[in-house]
């Protein structure tokens, strides 16, 4: 009823109007006659009732907000907001584009910490989902034996279910071009530890791990739509992987994403293409190697810590069953979750330090910018106090004012964000987990907006309780020309600075030692010449290739034919790449008249390679030779080993022409390999802390392994010889797909990229922070300037010169810059020590990074106080004297 | 003189009480408020007019410009039967509350 009344009111609102004021018009002449029926004289009788009557305008508007609805005076405060900004548009620009890059900035890395971090995996109870890995001194995180899986698998108190996986690509053919697919062999019961269903047919059952049976195949959704058109009856149907027929049994839904693994590490996505059965093969006493990786699903009421001690009870028992291979070891449990997000964590969390920040100083300019408009609206406010608009009127006006500039920025942060999200995920490395869940979504817009209200509070606040506590008469008196609360107002604008300054100095400290960091990175001798180099990588099918001899043979000679090849400076295979994330099993070893420590064992990483492997990466000879034609399947065994493992167990001794074994008991001369070349080191990866002892095989006399990578130097674009290299494979076997072709510029750049991405983002951040609190610190030297222009004029009447008041000026920008840098400083020192897992070979209070930002935020300050210095000296005294 | 602020709440209930003499303009219900009370109580005009936009939001008034007897245009508020039932609604809670205090104050004589 009300609310109906107030709707119609609410179209006759002039008619209101004008009846409220004839009615009150009426009301005060009857009380004027009254007046003079009492025997007043007219005019004092006027006067009497207009006094009587009180404050019209106060009346009318108690009386409309009666019949009005809330929204109205909102509205009404909302128009008026919009009028003052459109009145100073400097001002409005300046605070709306400081607002929409922060809060643009806030949003975007809100959305990448959402999409990564918040949005939980795409499993059933992702939480309560684990993997399971070994650990000891050399390797702290390792795979499993696949019988020591078996026995946890069958042993285990702890998970409701258990899997295993291990890669291992495939090649399809048949149909088109052959092309390498990403593959993962699994155990039964992969899919339903992560609680994911089939589309099509069923996975894989217990029958499908014993050996020969192991001719099926899982597909993915994407697979069964390019490659077989969705056909609704592929279950059944024969498909050519690695030339051999796999019957597919089941394919699953679109969205099934792979869990990520570090064992030939493929990282989380979409992008697993075949699943095959894993079949225990070999005898199942033998746990010395380990290359399958295990997967987990709590029972519910059993924690992480639980299920640890569980399964290091299987491993102490396994031990003691099989001492060769199964002592020494420990089983680590580590939620899925932390497996996924864990590398990425602790950058994102520096990233949104970095965005507060810059948020928090955005607001401090903004309160700035406010509380220096504020005192010049000081008039404006006094007479509407002294008019009777309650003190919290005022204070609402003024917050609608501020939230309108927040709301506007937001906007047009969101917009930001939309165009930096887009721009981020370009520029996210390529093994960021989850990039492809990074959205503008919902949750990101609820974050928006209690981000941009929040902000306008903050700013807000101060400034709108600060005016309306102003006494009114005195507003008046002084009508707005001098600053009024000025000592209180000014410190508060001081310390605003000097937290702007100090912000940005932490953000600037944090991104300098970001940039040390990346520059050593880039400048580190990798141990092998980059330029220049085409790598990819070949697998040749067991089928067609199913012993060692035809594997080193198609090897060495596709080498030797890529080194006929014009353009090529030399060309080699080699089982792996430097920098590629191969970790492969490190192997124990005899070695000729020499006992190891006790305890231990001589070991190194073992590798593959032709002769001109080492030439065409660049790597250095240091003594010996390299491998000929001459290292032939019949010849002596050869091997070469790395220089750090020619120190570590030839000290001082000229290791070419020493012996070593990888028979337990070595008898006759061909049991025994003799090391003939020593190579320069290359790590692992360029921030390992130091290189592994490696040794390499020659490929005509050991091979172990189908997949190997092709390495070509070239002596110009190494990208031209791509096709030349497909043309060579091709002429060898028609049936083989070429994968990863990439030169080794793009690798060595890839191993950089997460560094160089943290930087980039932070530098911005930190460039964003200085250029505000420039801003900032101009916006209050030159306000306290204008303030302090009569003062500034008595001076130079009295004889200052302008050096003196330079002076004066320049030492406020330098005070507030000093203390706000010192604070920064502090700051930095206190919080560097969460950018240490960041960084590397730099400390986290590396003396160079912090002086250079010191010099560097007090020379801005400086020079964001000069420009109104220079404006101060020329400050005529007649005209400034003249002008109080 | 100082005079005693009307209740709060209080200024509905008096305004539709001296409606019941029948249709009134604002200043002759203001001025027979002041006048039943023997001057006591003084309706400001900043209240009035405000509660009477109250309490023609609620349909418990209703206004029309009719002549007075000076002839000039007024606005004349008339007291709807949703109005009366209201008034006694006000009454009877105002009289329970001033018996509950008349109450607490003999109690607090006693002691």
């Amino acid at each position: 009823m009300t609310f109906l009344n107030k709707l119609s009111l609410l179209f006759r609102r002039r008619r209101f109007d004008a009846e409220l004021d004839e009615e009150m018009a009426f009301h005060r002449s009857q009380a004027e006659k009254e007046f003079l029926s009492a025997g007043m004289s007219p005019e004092n009788a006027r006067y009497a009732a207009m006094r009587r009557f009180g404050n019209r305008t106060r009346i009318k508007e108690h009386s409309r907000e009666v019949i009005g609805f809330r929204a109205e005076t909102i509205m009404h405060d909302i128009r008026y907001a919009l009028r003052q900004l459109g009145a100073s548009p400097a001002f409005t620009l300046v605070i709306l584009l400081t607002l929409a890059l922060a809060i643009g900035a806030n949003t975007a890395i809100f959305s990448v910490i959402n999409g990564v971090l918040l949005k939980r995996l795409p499993y059933q109870q992702p939480d309560r989902l684990v993997r399971v890995f070994l650990s000891n001194a050399d390797y702290p995180k390792f795979p499993l034996n696949p019988f020591d899986f078996l026995d946890f698998r069958a042993r285990n108190q702890s998970f409701e279910s258990m899997a295993a996986f291990s890669r291992g690509d495939v090649q399809l053919s048949g149909e088109g071009e052959p092309v390498r697919l990403y593959g993962f062999g699994i155990t039964s019961g992969y899919f339903h530890v992560l609680g994911l269903h089939p589309q099509l047919g069923r996975e894989f059952d217990r029958a499908s791990e014993i050996p020969g049976n192991g001719l099926q195949a899982v597909i993915s959704d994407r697979l069964w739509r390019t490659r077989f058109g969705a056909d609704p009856s592929i279950i059944g149907r024969k498909i050519t992987l690695n030339m051999q027929p796999f019957t597919v049994v089941g394919v699953m839904p679109a969205g099934t994403v792979h869990p990520g693994n570090v064992y030939h590490s493929l990282p989380y996505g979409e992008d697993v293409d075949v699943w095959w059965p894993f079949s225990f093969a070999g005898d199942p006493n033998r746990r010395g190697s380990h290359f399958i990786e295990g997967i987990a699903r709590l029972k519910n009421g059993v924690s992480i810590s639980q299920a640890k001690g569980d399964m290091n009870g299987i491993m102490s028992q396994l031990g003691n069953e099989h001492p060769n291979g199964d002592k020494g070891w420990a089983v680590l449990v580590i939620p899925l979750y932390d497996e996924v997000v864990g590398q990425s964590r602790q950058m994102l969390l520096v990233l949104s330090g970095a965005v507060i920040i810059v948020l928090l100083i955005a607001c401090a300019n903004a309160a700035n910018l406010l509380l220096a408009r504020a005192s010049s609206r000081q008039r404006e406010i006094a007479v509407r106090l002294a008019m009777g608009a309650p003190r919290s009127r005022v204070v609402r006006q003024l917050l609608t004012e501020s939230l309108l500039i927040s709301f506007l920025g937001g906007g047009l942060g969101l917009a930001t964000a939309y165009g930096g999200v887009k721009a981020l995920v370009a520029l996210l490395p390529s093994d960021f987990p989850r990039a492809q869940d990074i959205h503008v979504s919902a949750p990101v817009l609820v974050f928006t907006i209690v981000i941009t209200i929040a902000t306008g509070m903050l700013f807000g606040l101060a400034p709108a309780f600060q005016a309306a506590s102003a006494d009114p008469k005195e507003g008046l008196q002084k009508g707005g020309r001098t600053t009024i609360g000025s000592g209180r107002q000014s410190r508060l604008r001081d310390a605003l600075v000097v937290a702007e300054v100090s912000l940005a100095c932490v953000l600037l400290i944090g991104a300098g030692l970001m940039l040390r960091s990346l520059l050593n990175q880039l400048r580190l001798d990798p141990g092998f010449q980059r330029v220049h180099v085409l790598t990819a990588s070949l697998s040749l099918p067991h089928a067609t290739y199913p012993k060692d001899e035809p594997i080193g043979r198609f090897y060495d000679q596709l080498a030797a034919n890529l080194n006929e090849l014009p353009g090529v400076e030399s060309a080699g295979v080699g089982s792996d790449l430097p920098w590629t994330g191969y970790d492969e099993n490190a192997g124990g070893f005899t070695i000729e008249g020499k006992k190891p420590p006790a305890g231990q064992d001589f070991h190194g990483r073992y590798h593959m390679a032709t002769p001109g492997y080492f030439s065409a990466l660049g790597i250095p000879l240091v003594a010996g030779r390299f491998f000929t034609a001459a290292d032939k399947r019949d010849a002596p065994q050869t091997i070469i080993i790395n220089r750090i493992m020619a120190e570590q167990y030839w000290p001082g001794e000229n290791v070419i022409g020493k012996r070593m074994s990888f028979d337990d008991n070595p008898k006759s001369d061909k049991d025994w390999i003799t090391v003939v070349g020593v190579v320069g080191d290359v790590k692992d990866q360029p921030d390992s802390p130091g290189a592994k002892n490696a040794f390499w095989f020659p490929v005509l006399q050991q091979v172990w392994t189908n997949d190997m990578s092709v390495v070509i130097r070239a002596r110009s674009d190494p990208r031209l010889l791509a096709d030349a290299l497909r043309n060579e494979v091709r002429r060898l076997d028609p049936s083989l797909a070429v994968s990863d072709v990439e030169s080794m510029d793009s690798i060595v750049d890839s191993s950089v990229s997460t560094p160089r991405f943290a930087f980039a983002l932070v530098g911005l951040f930190a460039g964003l922070a200085i250029v505000l609190a420039g801003i900032g610190t101009y916006g209050v030297i030159s306000y306290s300037v204008s303030q302090r222009t009569p003062e500034l004029g008595i001076r130079m009447a009295l004889g200052a010169v302008r050096s003196d008041v330079m002076k004066l000026v320049l030492s406020h920008a330098a005070k507030l810059a000093g203390l706000g840098t010192a604070l920064g400083v502090i700051g930095a020192f206190a919080m560097a020590r969460l950018l240490k897992t960041l960084i590397f070979e730099v400390s986290t209070a590396d003396p160079v990074t912090f002086a250079t930002v010191a010099g560097m935020v007090i020379g801005v300050a400086l020079l964001a106080g000069y420009i109104p210095a220079l404006r101060a000296t020329a400050t005529d005294p007649v005209n400034a004297l003249r002008s109080e | 003189m100082a005079k005693p602020d009307l209740l709060p709440g209080t200024l509905d209930m008096l305004i539709l009480k001296t409606l019941t003499r029948g249709p009134m303009h604002g200043y002759g219900i203001a001025l027979s408020i002041k006048r039943s009370s023997d001057d006591v109580l003084t309706v400001e005009e900043g209240s009035l007019y405000p509660a009477l936009q109250r309490l023609l939001l609620q349909n418990w008034v209703k206004a029309e410009w009719k002549m007075t007897d000076t002839n000039r245009r007024a606005r004349f508020y008339t007291l709807t039967p949703a109005g009366r039932k209201q008034l006694g609604i006000e009454l009877s809670e105002f009289q329970q509350m001033i018996a509950a205090i008349g109450r607490v104050l003999s109690d607090a004589q006693e002691a």
